[in-house]
């Protein structure tokens, strides 16, 4: 075997890194030892003989081959192969850096150099070459590349931190980090203002067109509001009046204008016993409404209790609010929450949109964008490119909270192929239009808190008997009995049966939608935010350990395919692996949002002004 | 310069030569070697049981996590020492070395010679009082690595003490005032983002110190402690505004300690021994300034004596406090033994436990370990009721939560390894992460065949001090996927070729037949054993062992038409085995009670038949009693029975 190896070597003298330490007095031990000093202090060289692996190393984060902006931080990765040294060759045109160890982590100063060298002399291109020395001596795995792109990346993202869990959430914060460094920066973090007795939730942050003066994020249970940055003007408001479900929860701003589009939800959670899939997060009611910062006044979008209207977002021009919603009637006796947990695959999304008068400040009829229930799917999150052409939703068979879903794919739906154009077409569902039906909402019963891992909800009250009020969410009723052997579908208004079911799931894509599938994984690939030149995505994704939500970037090329997806770089190239905690809602930023936790302490600290409503 | 040997304070006469000064030693190294064995011997449990509700990691990450808020290299350390009561012998032996270290820092500090040192045990007594308070705090407190904290701030408060003492002795006095000076403000500006309120400990502390000199003037005292007290009131509000951002202000000044509160509640009986900590210092200081004037009052015949009298007066009041404040509860002691033994697949360990005498009613947590013991030696249908019954309340004035206690270990071995792995997901948030934690994460996640979250978590175990073997042991199963699928488990058992080893079988597989079960969407509300019950007693499953789970659970609920049909099953699947006693019992007497099925046919021993016509004699000789009187007069001839768990237990409250 051994000679087997020799023969099939180029071949062989593998210098170790580390050198031998081999004197018989101490004079050579000290003379070893100040060798030794001396490589330590010197850049490793790449080994003069090696083999060829023909195997790719592996590496973690997976780099190889990607597409990279040109400010992004430095690409640091461990190398997974067992040896004892090893050596990381990047090379751009004639220039070469070397790295030794299994930690490969270029200064961010060596990666400006490299990215340059890349863009001026090599096309963009950086080549990687690992060498090992295991036991078969130096090998090179098979080299790859990162291919720099000159479009750039917004320089900031936020997003939320939050152990996947439950009920609990301690140590909650909205954080920034820097895209062309590794710094990471507290927003916000709800322990400054929690203790044992009084937790804080805070979700759902957003900035208006990537303006980190423009933000806005909720805060729940102790000292809950909404607190609104406006270029300058810091304000705590209570969205939630008398005629609206709830405080607002998901929001959009309009590009320009200081108006927000949130949905209202009572959202619960229940778990599954066995399911990798752990937690199920639905809503039982969700409306919509619009908030005018200006006037300080809540209108009421939607109110019918029958459909469950989500994730609002508004189109770069203004014209439009996409925007999810699934139709729910009640038919069994049982209390709502228990009838939904029963038939929580039953509860599918479509997407819609509704124009919007900017004039009037008022929307126009819903309009069917994409019957994704005839195809047996539920889609949320709609999101639209900055030029306002393409808008990426996820997909999976049930229900809108897509983090936990581990079929959830993103899809890419191309706005100026619709069949309809953008004219709004009639719709068939009814009780759907603004401001109708003012019987549809019961009142006072939100009942949910802050949602697990993604992103979170409505305003909490009911406590799960034993978690700590510091820091809990509610969850839905225990449901102990047999689970439901039927299948009800509802949608517009019918119940299938299962042959249609199954036919439904055989009916092909519509011609302007598509799977992303060069970045989708076989685990969950949910949130998703669009960078302000539309080149950038960067969505979350569980696809390195199934649990932990981590965003990855993917470059937008301008045939309207994707490239491979990288995780996003951190300074110790592991730290994802040993981190215990989710990333929630990424979004680019143009800058950093510099007011500071304490000022927002403060702010939060104040009584909330309670929004006007305002009946159209 | 004054030569400061000559100016050295001695309160009270000595005993010549080191040897005699050594002499005055050997009480409070007694009484820490006491205080160490009395720990191993009483304590053993509760401090294995520490290190597996502790974690400390030798990375980054770890460190910024516990340094975002103040005092994060307290918890650093003592998290890290924690772990050596993975060997309670060796945890214990590092935490009184440390207790001396800190007595004889403080008798150099403060000048403490002859009896007046004895003082300086004090505080290991209080320290000790810390660790013993414990009870079921250990789940409850928030502190990461609480044990030790006491010992590492107190410690840390001790050194910084040591260089103006220092300084003292090579520096003239003005000098040393002024690096005593310079002293507190670094302790207190870079002590207090590492070491919290130990930091402003140490800073009143270092202020505390006596002079060698009597101060000049009154002008020296008052400007130190004006200097001392803007120190310890601005520095944190400085760090609040500029560092701290995860920190209440209102917090700031007691960063580091332990909360002591549950929900909306606060326990202040439980900082009983962090004020005697204060208040043992402040004896050692008031015997640092005025023992010297007090020897000599007392210098003469009988009266001299009378310092180290009243001294071990107060050690022995402490001993009396510390003895007041040791929280002794018998299942607290049970549940904590029986948790060990489960964790190291003991069973006959756990009934062991189980049939310790008491002088209490068990708490559900120990009827539960032990009816999972039982189960899992597979004697439950023959012998559940011959232990006692009972539903205590778990000693604590908070109200507790099995999932927060002993319900993930419950969870984890009946099968609800989705159920476990939540609570531990909420644990490890509300209190932070532990151990015990990851350990139940990396085998839920093995169970559920969730490879990659595995690894994440047994390299996180790797890391540990003491749980790289136990990482490995249970990595093996991350390359060899077969060995957690039941089919294939169960196959290569019959093939004579086992997948897993004895150990991995035993702990595995059980769990892996009781997880044969459908998904739904479910919930229980933290009520680990009204979940078990009701789950398991409404499940149906062809899998012998899930489908006695389903029989038992329907027996101890005594839900007649749930027994039934699992009943029969159990029947059906098991011919060749002899029907455990309590199903026996459960069928003999619901087919007396409702008649819905016959029984006549059925092939009930004779002990059985004759048992329960003896009950109903004994019934109807005590017709005219109250329940609870027929609770107590049928016991000794039928407590073992089920026909007395049907009819006389009642009520027996969960958490």
């Amino acid at each position: 075997m051994m000679k087997k190896e020799a023969l099939s070597s180029q071949i062989v003298t593998a210098p170790s890194l580390t050198g031998r330490a081999g004197g018989e007095s101490v004079g050579s031990f000290l003379l070893v030892l100040f060798l030794l000093l001396l490589v330590s202090c010197s850049s490793p060289s790449v080994p003069e003989h090696y083999t060829e692996s023909g195997l790719a190393a592996h590496i973690y984060p997976d780099y190889a081959d990607i597409t990279i902006p040109v400010n992004i931080a430095p690409l640091t990765f461990h190398i997974d192969d067992e040896a004892t040294d090893y050596v990381t060759r990047l090379s751009a045109g004639n220039n070469e850096w070397t790295f030794g160890g299994n930690d490969v982590c270029p200064s961010e100063r060596q990666w400006r150099d490299i990215k340059k060298k890349a863009l001026d002399e090599a096309g963009g291109k950086i080549e990687v070459e690992v060498f090992v020395n295991n036991k078969k001596g130096w090998q090179r795995m098979k080299p790859f590349s990162y291919t720099v792109a000159s479009d750039s990346i917004d320089p900031y993202i936020s997003y939320r931190l939050i152990s996947p869990s439950y009920v609990t959430y301690e140590d909650l914060t909205l954080n920034q980090r820097c895209l062309e460094t590794f710094d990471e920066s507290l927003i916000y973090g709800n322990m400054i203002n929690s203790d044992e007795k009084d937790g804080q939730c805070i979700n759902c942050h957003h900035t208006q067109w990537y303006n980190p003066n423009r933000l806005q994020f909720h805060v729940r249970q102790y000292l809950g509001g909404t607190v609104i940055a406006y270029d300058g003007d810091l304000r705590k408001v209570n969205l939630k009046t008398d005629s609206t479900l709830s405080a607002g929860v998901y929001p959009t701003w309009h590009p320009k204008r200081p108006w927000i589009v949130y949905s209202t939800n009572s959202t619960g959670q229940s778990f599954h016993t066995r399911a990798p899939e752990k937690i199920e997060v639905q809503d039982t009611k969700s409306n919509l409404i619009f908030y005018n910062l200006e006037t300080n006044e809540v209108t009421p979008i939607t109110r019918d209790t029958t459909n469950l209207d989500c994730f609002p977002f508004w189109s770069p021009d203004g014209q439009y609010i996409y925007y999810v919603s699934a139709h729910w009637e009640r038919r069994d006796t049982v209390n709502l929450d228990f009838e939904l947990i029963k038939n929580y695959k039953d509860v599918q999304y479509n997407l819609y949109r509704m124009a919007f008068d900017e004039a009037s400040q008022s929307f126009g009829e819903p309009q069917l964008v994409y019957d994704a229930i005839a195809r047996n799917r539920s889609v949320t999150l709609p999101r639209i490119s900055p030029d306002g052409r393409w808008l990426m939703f996820t997909e999976g068979h049930y229900g809108v909270f897509h983090i936990w879903h581990t079929d959830a794919d993103l899809c890419l739906m191309d706005l100026t192929a619709l069949p309809f154009g953008d004219a709004p077409a009639p719709i068939a569902k009814t009780g759907r239009a603004v401001t109708q039906n003012p019987d549809g909402v019961s009142g006072a019963s939100q009942r949910a808190a802050a949602k697990p891992d993604g992103v979170t909800g409505a305003t909490a009250q009911a406590k799960p008997d034993g978690v700590s009020g510091a820091s809990s969410r509610s969850q839905l009723p225990s449901l102990t009995g047999e689970g439901s052997g039927e299948r009800l579908r509802a949608h517009e208004g019918t119940i299938r049966d299962s042959a249609t079911i199954a036919a439904a799931e055989n009916i092909p894509m519509p011609a302007y939608i598509r799977y992303i599938s060069e970045i989708n994984s076989l685990d969950v690939d949910s949130y998703h935010s669009w960078s302000s030149n539309g080149r950038w995505v960067i969505f979350s994704s569980r696809r390195v350990d199934g649990n932990f939500t981590r965003p990855f970037i993917t470059y937008f090329r301008s045939d309207g395919t994707f490239t491979k997806p990288f995780e996003l770089p951190q300074r110790n190239p592991q730290f994802h692996r040993e981190f215990l905690r989710s990333y929630n809602i990424p979004e680019f930023m143009s800058g950093p949002v510099t007011i500071s936790p304490q000022e927002f302490a403060r702010i939060i600290k104040q009584d909330a002004t309670p929004a006007n409503l305002l009946m159209k | 310069m004054k030569s400061k040997s000559s100016n050295s304070t001695h309160p009270l006469p000595q005993p010549e030569g080191l040897r005699g000064g050594l002499l005055y030693w050997l009480m409070p190294v007694a009484i820490l070697v006491v205080a160490g064995i009395t720990l191993v011997l009483r304590e053993s449990e509760l401090l294995w049981r520490a290190q597996e509700l502790s974690l400390w990691l030798p990375t980054e990450l770890y460190w910024n996590t516990l340094m975002q808020y103040p005092g994060g290299a307290v918890s650093w350390l003592a998290c890290y020492l924690t772990q050596y009561f993975y060997y309670p012998w060796l945890g214990t032996l590092i935490m009184c070395g440390l207790w001396l270290v800190i007595c004889l820092l403080l008798a150099w500090e403060y000048r403490l010679r002859g009896p007046w040192l004895w003082l300086t045990v004090l505080v290991p007594l209080a320290l000790f009082a810390c660790v013993t308070q414990t009870g079921y705090w250990i789940y409850y407190q928030k502190l990461q690595g609480h044990l030790f904290v006491p010992t590492v701030g107190v410690l840390f408060a001790a050194l910084c003490m040591a260089v103006p003492r220092l300084a003292e002795s090579r520096l003239s006095s003005s000098s040393a005032r002024w690096v005593r000076l310079g002293w507190l403000m670094i302790v207190c500006l870079a002590g207090y983002p590492f070491f919290g309120a130990w930091a402003l400990g140490a800073t009143a502390l270092v202020a505390s110190l006596p002079g060698t000199q009597p101060a000049p003037s009154w002008r020296g005292p008052v400007v130190i402690t004006s200097f001392t007290l803007l120190l310890i009131g601005a520095i944190p509000q400085i760090y609040y505004q500029s560092i701290f951002e995860m920190t209440q202000r209102a917090y700031v000044y007691v960063a580091a300690m332990p909360s002591m509160r549950y929900g909306s509640e606060s326990f202040e009986i439980y900082r009983l021994p962090y004020y005697a900590i204060i208040l043992a210092f402040v004896l050692i200081i008031l015997a640092s300034r005025y023992g010297k004037a007090l020897a000599q009052r007392f210098a003469s015949g009988a009266k001299s004596y009378m310092p180290a009298a009243v001294i071990i007066v107060l050690i022995c009041l402490a001993v009396v406090g510390v003895n007041a404040v040791w929280y002794r509860d018998v299942n607290f002691q049970k549940e904590l033994a029986m948790n060990h033994a489960i964790d190291d697949l003991d069973w006959d360990r756990v009934l062991e436990i189980a049939r310790e005498p008491a002088d209490k009613k068990p708490t559900r947590q120990i009827v539960m370990f032990k009816n999972l013991a039982l189960f899992r030696l597979g004697r439950a249908g023959d012998e559940m009721f011959l232990y006692p019954e009972g539903a205590e309340k778990q000693n604590a004035p908070w109200q507790l939560h099995m999932t927060q206690v002993g319900g993930k270990q419950i969870y984890y071995h009946y099968g609800k390894e989705n159920f476990c792995y939540r609570w531990c997901m909420e644990d490890g948030v509300e209190f932070g992460w532990k151990l015990e934690l990851l350990k139940f994460m990396a085998r839920n996640s093995l169970l559920n065949h969730e490879w990659e979250v595995a690894r994440k978590y047994l390299n996180l175990i790797r890391k540990t001090t003491f749980g790289a073997e136990w990482a490995d042991h249970y990595a093996a199963l991350l390359n060899n996927h077969d060995a957690l699928d039941l089919e294939k488990v169960e196959a290569a058992i019959k093939a004579g070729k086992p997948i897993l080893s004895e150990r991995d079988t035993e702990e595995f597989l059980p769990i892996m037949h009781l997880m044969t079960y459908p998904d739904r969407l479910d919930g229980d509300n933290t009520l680990v054993e009204m979940y078990l019950l009701n789950t398991f007693a409404k499940g149906n499953g062809d899998d012998k062992m899930f489908q006695e789970m389903t029989l038992l659970c329907a027996l101890i609920m005594k839900d007649i038409d749930l027994f039934w049909p699992r009943f029969m099953k159990y029947a059906t699947l098991n011919p060749e085995v002899h029907m455990p006693r309590y199903y026996q019992e459960a069928a003999y007497l619901y087919g007396h009670l409702e008649n819905k099925v016959d029984i006549s046919h059925m092939p009930f021993d004779q002990s059985i038949r004759d048992t329960y016509d003896r009950f109903m004699q004994f019934n109807a000789q005590c017709g005219n009693m109250s329940e609870e009187q027929k609770a107590v007069a049928f016991a000794p001839m039928f407590g073992d029975t089920f026909f007395y768990f049907y009819f006389l237990v009642r009520n027996q409250k969960t958490n």
